[in-house]
């Protein structure tokens, strides 16, 4: 008996659900409000496009190992990227979209980083390696394995880039996607 | 309510729950010593494991890489039918493929092949842990969360007697609270 309760609900559950390799099409639909914005063109586009929907298209470069919530969208070269994360009605990206086409769409949104950002940020960053949860994610090789000197210089540079700016943030703009689509 | 009666209702309870959570356990514990080595290093990815392979290619005569320089790299090593696209940088392209990717040194030639294997089962068990599913099963796994703070609670009282809360039991549960403390203590 128990052997039958055993075969029929746990062992077809879990095979099923092993070589279910993800959902790849989470809808593609757009309304007639949503802006295209390019790869290449996203950092001119995206200040008047905060907290507007917005559709893109673009290589997937990286897609963060830590649960897949964020993935880095190129266009040609690594020298441009845009930062997607995952919407919170959507399911992870899967790693298997790395060096896939895909037509992302959501809502376009604006991390402001000033000093008390910096500031926190270098705190944290200072702290044991298990308690460092904020920062900003780049998408380069490699960058989640970076250790505090590196992230250090990043907020070095970070605050140089701020001084330079004459303003009293930078912008760090991504969108947070609703749906996507894999583009053959 | 008589305390015979009380315990009665108490044991189960605890069976019972501890029989709905037992799929639940197994999935959130397994995955929890995949996630714990992950972030501990010793995993590069916790769904998958990779392995790496290095070999050697001519560089191109103009120093950029182009999709006919790609394909010569691919049908090389035998890739064709899993090439997916390229991206290319400071001196390096990156050629995706369906299982893994090449990265390819531009001025050297030096080329690393990167192939991913998918952890079956570990791989779903990641993904019920992160709650990436969200939606439903933020209400289902909160349920499970429930229902281990119950099993918790009531196996303190399942035992009467030396083995009981008043008994063993006692010095074992501040153990398992004092543990953790400490570790806290120690590390923040």
């Amino acid at each position: 008996m128990i052997r039958k309760i055993f075969c029929i609900f746990f062992v077809p559950a879990f095979i099923l659900s092993a070589c279910n390799n993800g959902t790849k099409n989470n809808g593609a639909k757009t309304t007639a409000d949503t802006v295209k914005v390019t790869v290449l063109t996203f950092e001119k586009q995206a200040d008047s496009l905060v907290n507007k929907p917005v559709f893109i298209e673009g290589t997937v470069l990286h897609i963060c190992k830590h649960g897949g919530e964020r993935l880095f969208l190129a266009d040609g070269n690594d020298s441009v990227t845009v930062e997607v994360t995952a919407g919170p009605k959507m399911t992870r990206f899967e790693e298997s979209l790395i060096g896939s086409k895909i037509r992302i769409t959501g809502m376009l949104k604006e991390e402001r980083i000033d000093t008390k950002y910096l500031n926190e940020w270098e705190a944290e960053v200072k702290k044991p390696q298990e308690n460092q949860n904020v920062g900003i994610h780049t998408g380069t090789k490699g960058h989640e394995d970076e250790g505090v000197n590196e992230k250090l210089e990043q907020i070095a540079a970070l605050r140089d880039e701020l001084k330079k700016s004459g303003k009293d943030h930078l912008s760090n703009f991504s969108i947070e996607a609703s749906k996507f689509v894999e583009i053959k | 309510m008589q305390v015979k009666t009380l315990r009665k209702w108490n044991n189960a309870l605890h069976r019972d729950i501890g029989y709905l959570c037992v799929g639940m356990t197994l999935i959130y514990a397994i995955s929890g010593i995949v996630l714990n080595h992950f972030k501990s290093g010793d995993f590069i990815h916790p769904d998958y494991s990779k392995s790496y392979n290095e070999f050697k290619v001519p560089p191109p005569p103009n120093g950029k890489a182009d999709q006919a320089y790609v394909m010569s790299i691919i049908e090389k090593e035998g890739e064709k039918n899993n090439y997916k696209s390229f991206i290319t940088g400071e001196n390096y392209v990156q050629i995706f493929l369906k299982n893994g990717s090449i990265y390819v040194d531009l001025a050297s030639g030096e080329a690393q092949v990167e192939k991913k294997n998918t952890r079956y089962v570990i791989k779903e068990f990641n993904l019920l842990h992160y709650n990436n599913i969200k939606r439903f099963y933020t209400w289902f796994s909160d349920l499970y969360a429930i229902g281990l703070i119950i099993l918790a609670i009531t196996g303190l009282f399942v035992l009467r007697g030396k083995n009981g809360i008043i008994g063993r039991g006692a010095w074992l549960t501040a153990i398992g609270i004092i543990l953790p403390a400490l570790f806290l203590m120690f590390y923040m």
